[in-house]
C-alpha cells in the first residue's frame, strides 16, 4: 500500500498530520512523556501540532517532526509539551486526601521519623501550584505538630510554563473557588486586576522543579520522600506506564511513605508492592516499612 | 513556619547514564543481601539486553514481592521469546503470586508471546489453558479473537471454554457470536455456561 503524501499545513480545519503520521507522533510522544493518546484524540492532537507547525514556520508536519526529534536543546519538544497537557485544577481538590495528610499520614510518619530528619512531600504532576499550596496550608492550618517538624515541600511539573505560574502564584476566582474567607485573607493577597496571590511566605518554601516521571535520570534527584501525591496524571498512561510509575514511586519513598492517587485510579490495578490504608474517606498507597 | 526549602540534591554522577558498573558487578549485586539493593541492580540492568536471561534467572529464586516486581518490569522491556518463554514456565508455579506477576506480563509482551500460544492452548493441564486464555483475554494481538474463538470450539473443558466467553466479552467481534451459540449447545445442561454465554451474546450486539 502506498503511503499517503505528508499533509501541509492550512489555515482551515485540515488535518496537520494522516492517521500514520499521527500513529509515529503518538508512539514518539509516549516513549518521550509516558502520555499516550488514543485516536479518539486525534482531534486534539491534530489541532495543537497544526498551530506549532504554523508558529515554527514548518512547510509540512514532516519538516516540523524532524525538527522535534533532532533539536538539540529540546525546546520546542518542551513547547509542545506544553500544549498537550492538561493543566485544568483549584485549590483543595479532593480535599479529603488533604484531611488525610494532616490526622492519618503525617501523624503516622512522626511516630516513627527522627525528629532531625525532614518531612518530604513531593507534588507531581503540580500544575499551576493550587495543590502544593493547598498542602502548604492544610498541614500550617491543621496539623498541630507543623511547628515541631522541618517539612520540604517539592513540587514539579513537566510543563515549563504552567511551572513558572505556580511559581507566582497568582490565581483568579475559579481556582479560589473552595477557599474561604479566613484563608484568603491569611495566605493570599488581592492584586488591582482582582487576582489573588498567594503570600511570599508559602512562595519561597516550595521548591519547584521542571520533571518528567518517566526519565530515569531526572527522577533519581528524588529519595526519602514520605508523601506522595500524584493525582490525575496515570489516567493518561498506558498499563506499562502505569507500573514503571509505580516502580519508580517505590524507589523515592521512604519506607513507610504514602502514595495518594486520584480518586478514580487504584494501585491495585497497576502493582502489588504497595499496602493499601484507609485514612477516613480515602484510600493511599504505602511502601511497606521494612525491607522484605 | 514549619516549611523548609530545600533542592532535592543533584546526585554527583548526574545526566550520566546509571549503571557506571562493569555487567559483572552488576551481575553480582542481584544476589546482595538487602532487596534494595537488588531492586537498583535490576533497574541498572534493564540497559543491557544480554542481562535478560540473568534476571530470569533471579525470578526463579528471588522472593522479595518489590524486586520481583521490578524484574518484571524489566522483562516486559526485554520482550523477547526466550523471555516469553521463562515466564511461560511460570505458569506452573505453585506460587500464585509469580504465577499471576508472569500471566501480567506475558499479557504486555504480544509478539513475543504469541509463538508460545499454540502450545499453551493444546497443553495437557487444563489450568495452563485457562492460564493461556486469561493471557489472550488482554493481549493486544490481532489473533487473539481467532485462538479465543478456537478454544470455544475445540476445547472439551468446561473452566477452559468459560474463560474464553469472559475474553470474547472482551475482544469478540460479531463473527463469533454463531461459534457462542454452538458452545451454548455443546454444554446446554450447564447453567453457568448458557447464563455467561447469553450475557456475552447481548454484551457483543451492544444489548
Amino acid at each position: 500500500m502506498m503511503a499517503q503524501p505528508a499533509t501541509t499545513k492550512t489555515k482551515d480545519a485540515a488535518p496537520a498530520m494522516t492517521d500514520e503520521e499521527y500513529a509515529k507522533f503518538c508512539e514518539f510522544f509516549y516513549r518521550k512523556t509516558g502520555i499516550q493518546f488514543q485516536f479518539n484524540k486525534k482531534y486534539y492532537v491534530d489541532r495543537r501540532i497544526a498551530e506549532r507547525i504554523e508558529k515554527t514556520n514548518s512547510e509540512s508536519f514532516r519538516d516540523y517532526f524532524i525538527m522535534v526529534r533532532f533539536q538539540v536543546s529540546g525546546e520546542e519538544l518542551q513547547i509542545l509539551v506544553n500544549s498537550m497537557t492538561v493543566n485544568e485544577t483549584y485549590f483543595f481538590r479532593e480535599e479529603y486526601q488533604f484531611d488525610a495528610l494532616v490526622t492519618g499520614m503525617l501523624p503516622s510518619i512522626a511516630k516513627t521519623k527522627p525528629r532531625r530528619d525532614p518531612i518530604r512531600i513531593w507534588s507531581v504532576p503540580c500544575s499551576s501550584g493550587e495543590e502544593p499550596y493547598s498542602i502548604a496550608i492544610n498541614i500550617l492550618e491543621h496539623w498541630d505538630q507543623s511547628d515541631a517538624w522541618n517539612i520540604e515541600i517539592h513540587a514539579s511539573d513537566i510543563d515549563s510554563k504552567i511551572l513558572n505560574e505556580a511559581r507566582a502564584g497568582i490565581y483568579g476566582e475559579r481556582s479560589l473557588s473552595r477557599v474561604s474567607p479566613s484563608i484568603r485573607q491569611k495566605y493570599f493577597s488581592r492584586k488591582p486586576d482582582g487576582s489573588h496571590q498567594i503570600c511570599d511566605a508559602l512562595r519561597d518554601s516550595i521548591d519547584f522543579s521542571l520533571v518528567n516521571i518517566v526519565d530515569p535520570i531526572q527522577t533519581r534527584r528524588f529519595r526519602n520522600i514520605d508523601v506522595i501525591f500524584c493525582r490525575n496524571l496515570l489516567i493518561y498512561f498506558d498499563d506499562t506506564g502505569r507500573r514503571e510509575a509505580a516502580e519508580l514511586f517505590f524507589d523515592v519513598l521512604a519506607p513507610g511513605g504514602y502514595v495518594c492517587l486520584g480518586h478514580s485510579e487504584s494501585m491495585s490495578r497497576m502493582s502489588s508492592i504497595f499496602l493499601p490504608r484507609k485514612f477516613k474517606d480515602t484510600i493511599v498507597y504505602q511502601k511497606p516499612l521494612s525491607p522484605e | 513556619m514549619a516549611f523548609v526549602k530545600n533542592k532535592v540534591n543533584l546526585p554527583a554522577n548526574d545526566g550520566m547514564p546509571a549503571a557506571q558498573g562493569c555487567l559483572a558487578d552488576m551481575l553480582k549485586q542481584l544476589s546482595a543481601p538487602e532487596s534494595g539493593a537488588r531492586r537498583a541492580a535490576v533497574r541498572d540492568l534493564a540497559a543491557y539486553p544480554e542481562a535478560a536471561m540473568a534476571l530470569c534467572d533471579r525470578l526463579e529464586v528471588e522472593g522479595s514481592l518489590s524486586v520481583r516486581s521490578v524484574i518484571m518490569n524489566s522483562l516486559i522491556h526485554a520482550g523477547t521469546t526466550e523471555v516469553a518463554s521463562r515466564l511461560v514456565s511460570h505458569l506452573r508455579s505453585d506460587d500464585a503470586q509469580l504465577r499471576n506477576a508472569a500471566i501480567e506480563a506475558l499479557q504486555e509482551m504480544p509478539d513475543a508471546v504469541a509463538p508460545h500460544m499454540r502450545d499453551l492452548l493444546a497443553d495437557d493441564d487444563s489450568d495452563i489453558r485457562i492460564f493461556a486464555v486469561n493471557i489472550l483475554a488482554a493481549l493486544r494481538h490481532k489473533r487473539a479473537p481467532e485462538w479465543l474463538a478456537e478454544v470455544i470450539r475445540s476445547d472439551s473443558h468446561v473452566n477452559v471454554c468459560a474463560a474464553a466467553v469472559d475474553g470474547l466479552i472482551e475482544v469478540g467481534g460479531a463473527d463469533v457470536i454463531p461459534d457462542l451459540e454452538a458452545l451454548e449447545r455443546r454444554f446446554a445442561d450447564v447453567s453457568f455456561m448458557r447464563f455467561a454465554i447469553e450475557a456475552a451474546i447481548r454484551r457483543i450486539r451492544g444489548e
